[in-house]
Formats: C-alpha cells, sequence, structure tokens
C-alpha cells in the first residue's frame, strides 16, 4: 500500500471539512464548495486553472442545459396539457391515477431537475385531488417518491448522473450512454410504484376506519375548515362613540378573524380592506374565522352576527373572493422573508390566512414566520388580486387562475428541440453537454423562452455546487487519497465478493446522501469507489453507477428537496416519511443490486 | 398610571428614592418580595433565584440554561406583580424584564463611588478599602449579568428615560423629579400598552409553568392568543401538546393557543 503523504493528509482534512459543514450548515452547502475550490489550490492540492475547471466540465454544462430545456417545458404548459388524458385514462380509479402521475413526472423528471418537475407538477396534482376527492397525502409521497426515481431513467436525470461520466474520466473507464441507465432506472420506479399501489395503506398516513380517512380527506380538501367560516356582522351604530379608533389589523391581531369586505356609507363595499381602515359604525363586515373567535369578537366589540349574509349576497356570486393554498416555490423571492417584510397583504390587498408547515397549521403572528420551500400559505382575496401575485412568481397555486403567460403554440418547437438533443446524444454521439446546449439554444432561437428567462431559469446555487466540488473529487485522486483510504477499507473488510461490496457501496451512498448532498455525496465516494472496486477485482463502472443511483435514494428524512417541498401541501410530518422511506429505501436497494446482477451480469 | 423601575447601584440611595417614590405616588413598592413570591410558587429555594439575578451565568450554565430558567420563574413572578399597575420596582434588571411595555417609567439612580463607599462603611461599619472592594465587585456582577445575558450594559444611560445622579441633586430633590415625570401622559397605561402588559405577563406564566414540567420552549402572546414555539418532535410534542391543551382552563387569559414544533429539516440544494 502507498505510504500516506502530507498531501494526502491535507485533502482527508478538507473532505472532512466538507462533510463536516454539509452536516452541521454553518454555510449553505454550495458555498462550501466555492470554500473547497478556493482553498484547495492555495493549499497546493490542485494547480489553480484545475480549481475551477468544474465551471467549464461537461457536467456543469450540462446542468444549465438542462435547467433551461427544462424551464422551456414550462412556459410552454405542457404539465397541463398531460393532466386531462391522465385523468381520462385513470377514471375515478386513485390506484390508476397515482400510476398514471407517477410515470408522468418520471418520465419529465428523467429529462429535467427532479425538483423543478415536482414544482411543475404540484398545482395540477392539488386540482386533480380537489376534483376527485382523492386526499393529498395519498397522492404527493408516491408521485414525489417516482419523480425522484425518474432522475435515474437517464444519465440526465439527476445531478449524480449527470457527473458521473466526469468523475470516472481521470480512470479512463468507459463512460455511460444516455440510456444505458434506464432499464435498472424503469426496475427501481417501477418497484417504487408498485410498493405505493400494494402496500400504500399501510404506509401512507391516514386514519383506520373509512370514516376517519373520509374525514381527513375532507379536512385536507377543504382549507376553509381550518380557518374557519364566512360570517357577516354588522357594527352598532354607537360602535365608534367612546372609544380609540379600532382598525381591520386591530381584529385580525385580537380575534384572528380576517375581515374580507366592509360597506362604506353609502353604499360601497370594499374587499380586502387595507390593515389601517378604520372600522366605522352601523356597517356591515364580511369575516372569515371560526366561529367561537367570531362570536368572541362580536361580544367584546359590540358587533351583531347575522344569521345568514345578506348586505354581500350578491357580489359573494359577483365578485367571488376566494380561498386558496399557495405554496412556496423553490428559490421563490419570498423563501426566507416574512410576509410582513414582503408587505404582502398591503401590497396585494390579500388577506394570508393561516400557514401550513410540516403537518401543523399556523394560524397566529403568522406575518413574522420566516417563510420556507413548500409552506402551503392559505390566501383570502379576490380573484383578480390573487392573479396579481401569481404572475409575481414564487409561490405555486391549487387552483387554477389562469394568468400564467404560457405559450401553449410553442409546445411542438419545445418537443423538436428536445428531440433534436436527443437525436445528436444518441444517433451521432454527440458529446451530452454539447447536445443539451443545442436543444437549449434551439428553444431560445424560436422564443420557447427568452434569453433572459434562461437566465434566470439558471439555479446558481447548484451551478457552484458542482463546479465547486469537482477538484475536490479531482484532488482526492491525484494525490492518491482515495487510493489510500479504498485500500485501507478493503484491508478491514477482508476479501469480499464484487456483489457484497457493491451492496455496501449502495448502502454507504445512501446514508451519505441523508445527511449531505446528494452531489457532495457522489464527488466524495466515485473515486473512492472505482479504486476498491478495482482492488477488489469487482467492475469499477458498476461501483460509480451504484453511487450515481444510490445518492438518489433520499426517502427516509424529507431533505430532497422534492420531499421538502410536497411536505407542506400533502400535511405530512416526518414520522410520514421515515415509515413509507424506509420500506422505499430498502426496496431501492434490493431492485438496484438486483438489477445490475441482472442486466450487468455482475 | 405607570410602573416605575428603578435601576441603581449598591449604597446609591435608590431603595430610599424609591420607597419615598411609592409613598408620594401611593403606589406599591416591590423588590425582595418578587423573590419570594417566585420562590413560592415554583418550589425554588430563594438563594438559587437570588444568586440566578444577581451572578452572572458561568460558561456552563451558558450552555445548561441553568440560570436563565431561574430568570424566567423570576420573570414570571414580576411580571405577575406589576400587570395591575402603579408600582415602583427597585429590584433587578427590571428595565430588561419589562422592557417593551410604553407606560415603563425606566430610572437609573447613580452616585459618587466615594459617597457610596461611606455610605457602606457606616452602615456595616468595615474599612474603606473593604467597602470600596465590595462595591466595585458588585458593580462588576451586574455589568456582568446583564452582558452576558442580554447584550447590554447597565451603565449605558440610553437604556433609561431618566438618570439622576445623586450629589447636588438630593434624595428629596430625585423624589419630587421622578414623582413628576411619572405624571406625563406618555407613561400612563393605554389599552394597548397595557394589553402588551398582559400578554408578557400570560407569556411569562405559561413558559415558567411548562418549564417547571421540564418543556424547554419559548412563548409570545398577542392580545391573548398564544405561540408555544419548542424544539421537540414525536412523542415530546404531542406531551408538550396535551399539557398547553390543560393550560387553557388553567390559565385565564388565553384566547387562542397553538404549539409549534421549530424542530426544522434541512434541505439539500439539489
Amino acid at each position: 500500500m502507498q505510504p500516506l503523504t502530507t498531501d494526502m493528509i491535507l485533502v482527508m482534512l478538507m473532505i472532512g471539512i466538507a462533510v463536516f459543514l454539509f452536516i452541521v450548515e454553518w454555510v449553505r452547502v454550495d458555498v462550501v464548495a466555492i470554500i473547497m475550490m478556493v482553498v484547495l489550490p492555495l493549499l497546493h492540492l490542485v494547480s489553480p486553472s484545475e480549481a475551477f475547471i468544474g465551471l467549464s466540465s461537461n457536467a456543469v454544462v450540462s446542468i444549465i442545459a438542462v435547467i433551461i430545456i427544462g424551464a422551456g417545458l414550462d412556459k410552454t404548459g405542457l404539465i397541463n396539457s398531460l393532466v386531462s388524458p391522465i385523468v381520462k385514462i385513470a377514471g375515478q380509479s386513485e390506484s390508476r391515477i397515482i400510476i398514471g402521475f407517477s410515470v408522468a413526472i418520471a418520465f419529465i423528471s428523467s429529462f429535467m431537475q427532479n425538483i423543478g418537475a415536482a414544482a411543475l407538477f404540484l398545482p395540477a396534482l392539488q386540482r386533480v385531488g380537489k376534483s376527485l376527492k382523492i386526499p393529498l397525502s395519498k397522492l404527493l409521497m408516491p408521485i414525489g417518491f417516482s419523480c425522484i426515481l425518474g432522475g435515474t431513467i437517464t444519465l440526465v436525470g439527476s445531478s449524480p448522473l449527470i457527473l458521473l461520466n466526469d468523475l470516472m474520466a481521470p480512470f479512463k473507464l468507459k463512460p455511460f450512454g444516455m440510456f444505458d441507465v434506464t432499464p435498472l432506472g424503469m426496475l427501481l420506479l417501477a418497484s417504487g410504484i408498485l410498493c405505493f399501489i400494494f402496500l400504500g395503506r399501510f404506509i401512507l398516513p391516514q386514519g383506520g376506519g373509512k370514516e376517519d380517512q373520509e374525514k381527513a380527506a375532507d379536512h385536507k380538501l377543504d382549507p376553509i375548515r381550518e380557518i374557519g367560516e364566512i360570517y357577516e356582522l354588522r357594527t352598532s351604530d354607537d360602535f365608534t362613540d367612546y372609544r380609540d379608533p379600532i382598525h381591520i389589523e386591530d381584529l385580525k391581531r385580537r380575534y384572528l378573524v380576517n375581515i374580507v369586505a366592509v360597506t362604506t356609507p353609502p353604499d360601497s363595499r370594499i374587499f380586502s380592506p387595507v390593515s389601517d381602515t378604520v372600522v366605522r359604525s352601523g356597517i356591515d363586515m364580511l369575516v372569515c374565522g371560526r366561529g367561537k373567535d367570531v362570536q368572541r369578537m362580536a361580544a367584546e366589540e359590540g358587533m351583531r352576527v347575522k344569521d345568514q349574509v345578506e348586505a354581500f349576497k350578491n357580489d359573494m356570486a359577483s365578485q367571488a373572493p376566494v380561498t386558496v393554498e399557495a405554496v412556496v416555490a423553490p428559490r421563490s423571492q419570498f423563501e426566507g422573508k416574512t410576509l410582513d417584510r414582503i408587505n404582502f397583504q398591503e401590497r396585494f390587498r390579500i388577506s394570508p390566512m393561516a400557514i401550513y408547515r410540516q403537518g401543523e397549521v399556523y394560524r397566529a403572528e403568522i406575518g413574522n414566520m420566516i417563510l420556507r420551500v413548500g409552506d402551503a400559505i392559505l390566501i383570502h382575496g379576490p380573484v383578480k388580486r390573487l392573479q396579481a401575485l401569481q404572475s409575481e412568481g414564487g409561490l405555486l397555486f391549487t387552483t387554477a387562475l389562469d394568468t400564467e403567460s404560457l405559450r401553449p403554440e410553442k409546445a411542438i418547437l419545445a418537443a423538436f428541440w428536445g428531440a433534436v438533443a436527443l437525436s445528436m446524444m444518441m444517433i451521432f454521439n454527440i458529446q451530452l453537454s454539447v447536445s443539451l446546449m443545442t436543444g437549449a439554444l434551439g428553444m431560445i432561437l424560436t422564443r420557447v423562452l427568452t434569453i433572459d428567462e434562461a437566465y434566470q431559469s439558471v439555479d446558481w446555487r447548484t451551478i457552484f455546487l458542482l463546479a465547486g466540488l469537482i477538484p475536490l473529487g479531482m484532488a482526492t485522486e491525484k494525490t492518491g487519497a482515495a487510493a489510500w483510504i479504498a485500500q485501507t477499507v478493503l484491508s478491514m473488510l477482508g476479501p469480499v465478493s464484487p456483489i457484497v461490496l457493491l451492496s455496501i457501496i449502495g448502502l454507504l451512498a445512501t446514508a451519505f446522501s441523508l445527511v449531505i448532498s446528494n452531489v457532495g455525496a457522489t464527488v466524495l465516494l466515485v473515486p473512492l469507489v472505482i479504486n476498491m472496486a478495482i482492488a477488489a477485482n469487482a467492475d469499477p463502472r458498476m461501483a460509480a453507477l451504484v453511487v450515481g443511483m444510490a445518492t438518489s435514494n433520499s426517502f427516509i428524512l424529507p431533505t430532497h428537496q422534492v420531499n421538502a417541498l410536497y411536505m407542506g401541501p400533502g400535511h405530512y410530518r416526518s414520522i410520514d416519511f421515515m415509515k413509507a422511506g424506509t420500506l422505499i429505501s430498502v426496496v431501492f436497494l434490493v431492485a438496484l443490486i438486483g438489477g445490475i446482477y441482472l442486466f450487468y451480469g455482475i | 398610571m405607570a410602573i416605575i423601575t428603578l435601576s441603581r447601584g449598591s449604597y446609591s440611595k435608590g431603595k430610599e428614592i424609591a420607597e419615598k417614590v411609592a409613598a408620594c405616588m401611593n403606589y406599591d413598592c416591590l423588590s425582595r418580595e418578587v423573590i419570594l413570591e417566585a420562590s413560592d410558587r415554583f418550589n425554588i429555594p430563594e438563594i438559587k433565584l437570588e444568586k440566578a439575578i444577581h451572578d452572572a451565568p458561568s460558561i456552563l450554565e451558558r450552555f445548561t440554561h441553568g440560570k436563565s430558567d431561574y430568570i424566567t420563574y423570576y420573570q414570571s413572578a414580576l411580571t405577575r406583580r406589576v400587570r395591575k399597575d402603579n408600582v415602583v420596582y427597585h429590584g433587578l434588571a427590571g428595565h430588561i424584564f419589562l422592557g417593551g411595555i410604553s407606560h415603563l417609567l425606566k430610572v437609573r439612580i447613580i452616585s459618587d463611588l466615594s459617597m457610596r463607599v461611606r455610605n457602606k462603611m457606616e452602615t456595616e461599619n468595615i474599612s474603606e478599602q473593604d467597602a470600596r472592594a465590595i462595591i466595585l465587585k458588585d458593580d462588576h456582577e451586574r455589568r456582568n449579568w446583564t452582558q452576558k445575558l442580554y447584550g447590554v450594559d447597565p451603565w449605558d444611560s440610553s437604556l433609561y428615560d431618566l438618570v439622576i445622579f445623586i450629589d447636588k441633586i438630593t434624595v428629596e430633590d430625585a423624589v419630587n423629579i421622578i414623582c413628576r415625570v411619572a405624571g406625563f401622559k406618555q407613561f400612563k397605561a393605554t389599552r394597548e400598552s397595557q394589553q402588551k402588559m398582559d400578554d408578557l405577563a400570560l407569556a411569562c406564566e405559561i413558559k415558567a409553568l411548562l418549564l417547571n414540567e421540564h418543556f424547554d420552549v419559548s412563548v409570545t402572546s398577542d392580545y391573548g392568543n398564544v405561540v408555544i414555539s419548542a424544539k421537540a418532535t414525536g412523542r415530546q410534542l404531542q406531551k408538550l401538546n396535551e399539557r398547553a391543551t390543560q393550560l387553557i382552563s388553567e390559565v385565564s387569559g388565553i384566547n387562542n393557543l397553538e404549539v409549534h414544533s421549530e424542530a426544522t429539516q434541512r434541505q439539500t440544494v439539489i
């Protein structure tokens, strides 16, 4: 075995620091990658040009192109056109709906980023769940998991697989083709879907009896139940006498009821009044809240609760203020900010009423909550104002408000450029990055999306995470640290058969992807496992493939972005992911190793 | 009317001023009573409470919440006593514990070190050197306590509405000034400021009750709408939920109560 050198120790130290920072998250994971990119050349572990080679790597350029192609598909509203055929074929059957959408999302996510596909499907799934009365908790988890599994169907489906060929290049191993992983990915997807179809009732969250299930379904389908019902009240004629002015905001804070509309003399009506509107004497108010809160407000403030809506009866039909659920999207401009800081209510003249987060409903002091991706905000307001909010982007709406500037007429062009990219890869054997960038450029030139939209769609966090970690993988290999660790681990394990070694690698990659980013896990593990496989006389390509696939085996904790996004709208708790995710993870590993044995003859 | 907090160094005649202000305005005068109430209510030895609100936390205590637990009990007892208004409080850190209440008049009494040393020597019949050492140590301890727990320096005059240097201004002058300022309209309780005081007292009480049953929580209240946040999950969170539900009937003034878990799930970038 090679003796341990100072450079090896330094690389291992850097790996230790990176893993530590990934776990504690003192800085964001992409910043950790940039730290590596800068520190490695300073320590002379890689040359300055090698440190930044990741930015021009095949993998990074491919990912940029995949993101742009995904944004192009989004702009054409292709997903909306997929929904009706699926619902038509599946009918009312819950299982067929799950299968239909799982296959569709897996197909889409095999050509674009998983999180992008998940965000595209979310509004459609919420609408389908509502119209077919299927609780979202039964739909979102299987379909979200299928979205992640879909990332294993092609070589561009997930970042670890895109990276794989680049990481294998220093070992002069034969690169994988675009569809080399497809049989394996299909097997993983099928086993995942079948688990939910046959065992869904045991692993998905739901009540015990049928009645409970219906209740749970109703509860989740009808957000109004959580925040109360609509009441009309009238203030007394001496309401403003002998007291300080009472504003709309005061009533909301004190009684947790939302003032939907007020009348102003002589005969006008204001919907979603601004928070500093003074409540006058002898006016009618339309409020939304829980019965006991509304009654308490009426008693303490001297108001009369009417038996039914009277003054706003006609407006209810024509102006129709609606309650919608809007989910904070990945990379939303609202992420990390509070509703108060955004000036949400005043800016859009709509009322945020509650926030769902990790299975909990927040009603009080929601203005001060820092929003996270996946938070579902219940918003009440007139359709026009909700449309204005939707056009700002950053939120995924349950209700179709028909405002998105979609370009359905470009769908054919988008599909054409997708096909061009594919045929360049498959027929002409042109490099992945060049083929995909051609497709992306084609979409821009044919105005499926503008160049600015293309730039805005690129997630720079992803780019720098990939680009920054590539030199770390390079340094691990170059200094001989990977070979040294591999030899040490193998000497500790003793002689192992290739299938056992691949199983251990699968377990290791799964464990790593649960605590650190899947890209980080891939970059750190691929050089290591290739060395281990070579030393143990196993196929190094298969060892790398196991890492590339198993880093998508991220179901047990809601740490994967897709799971985090679906957690709020599905009203899942962490325990729900542990229950279903553990089974899917075990099945994933068994199917992965079994598939490699079957398809590649290991 | 107002709540007056009097912050003072030892032997600065602050106690005398507080008692005279309370007599002049017909207010209650509080200091040690708060410790006795907290000790009684939460069954904590007085000595532990006294140490917690006087001595700065050690490094270990900063990690184990040792002192902050006792401070929670103390703050709960204090807010319970002063919520009814018309009170002069001359114990420790009143301006911090009651921060944010607009009808709070925060007064700081300071005096010349040599005068304080003289007072100490006369009262306790000790040498000048000993008296000076004790006073300086006490000042240092109090400064440390406020800085370590709240990040502010008690000698920073911007923390107070009124800072009075007892030298040319006599005790009687100081009493007159404080009584006059306390009558200003900005120190009179309004519906909103009283509500804020009630909310603070309610939040402190709930936090102390839950802490007494080993729940580590943070509590806020706005118009009686209480939000309890805990870094708990699973069974522990369920237990907290059950206990919180009982509190609705045990503690008056709760209009709505929500329990939330602060345990966050990390998300991977890709």
